[in-house]
């Protein structure tokens, strides 16, 4: 099972992040080759592995970047807003040196600075295992 | 929803016409919607938005859980923003 593990000092300040890079899904990319059409370049970021999420959210100018149209929307609540209707996208994120592939769906949203464009919600960590070593500056995540 | 710029106003008016047939019949099923056209139901999202992917490619498609009431995502991060449109 792919896996990575990392360390860092300030943990507890900074969070479980991660450097992903975001990618057109595959099944979109075979078209793509088919039809002679340019692939967009991969989109990398900082992502943070946030189990407060319950679902996975990305900053929207993300499937911008990569060109890529909604696949649905639904509704989601934050600390400041209620039933905020956001567009969903059907995404494929990689941690290249670590052979980690997800393919799923993103909920395109705003959000601020801090420079995460990333929250790895609750839904990948269901295909996964996190775990996060306080005292030791270090956490591990696992994708099936 | 409902304003100028949302890709998926068409998608969602039929959804929601279609809405009370779709919760008798295949509740917990999720449906792939294009323009006014109930494309087909299947059991998983992926395998919806697949289906969508090879027959509309990158155009707009709305692949919706079927649900009486509607499950809203939870966010605890006060990283995400509402003051803008999540709509763009």
């Amino acid at each position: 099972m792919p896996s990575l593990t990392h360390a860092e000092p300030k943990l507890k300040e900074l969070g479980p992040i991660v450097e992903v890079h975001f990618l057109i899904p595959l099944a979109l990319e075979k078209k793509y080759k088919e039809e002679g059409k340019e692939i967009p370049k991969p989109v990398i970021v900082k992502a943070m592995i946030d189990t407060g999420a319950s679902c996975c959210a990305i900053q929207k100018d993300i499937p911008k970047k990569l060109k890529l149209n909604p696949v649905g929307s639904h509704k989601i609540h934050t600390p400041s807003c209620k039933d905020h209707e956001c567009y969903k996208y059907f995404i494929r994120m990689a941690i290249p040196l670590h052979q980690l592939v997800y393919e799923g769906v993103f909920t395109a949203v705003p959000l601020e600075a801090q420079g995460i464009d990333c929250l790895i919600g609750r839904d990948l960590l269901s295909n996964g295992i996190l775990i996060y070593i306080g005292y030791a500056n270090q956490f591990t995540f696992s994708l099936f | 929803m409902g304003r100028k710029e949302d890709l998926l106003k068409k998608e969602l008016e039929t959804y929601k016409k279609h809405k009370d047939e779709l919760v008798k019949e295949s509740e917990g099923k999720y449906v792939l919607i294009k323009g006014s056209e109930i494309i087909n139901i299947f059991k998983s999202e992926e395998d919806a938005i697949k289906m969508g992917i090879s027959k509309f490619g990158n155009d707009p498609f709305l692949v919706k859980k079927i649900e009486r009431i509607e499950h809203i995502h939870n966010f605890t991060s006060n990283l995400i923003g509402c003051d803008s449109k999540c709509h763009h």
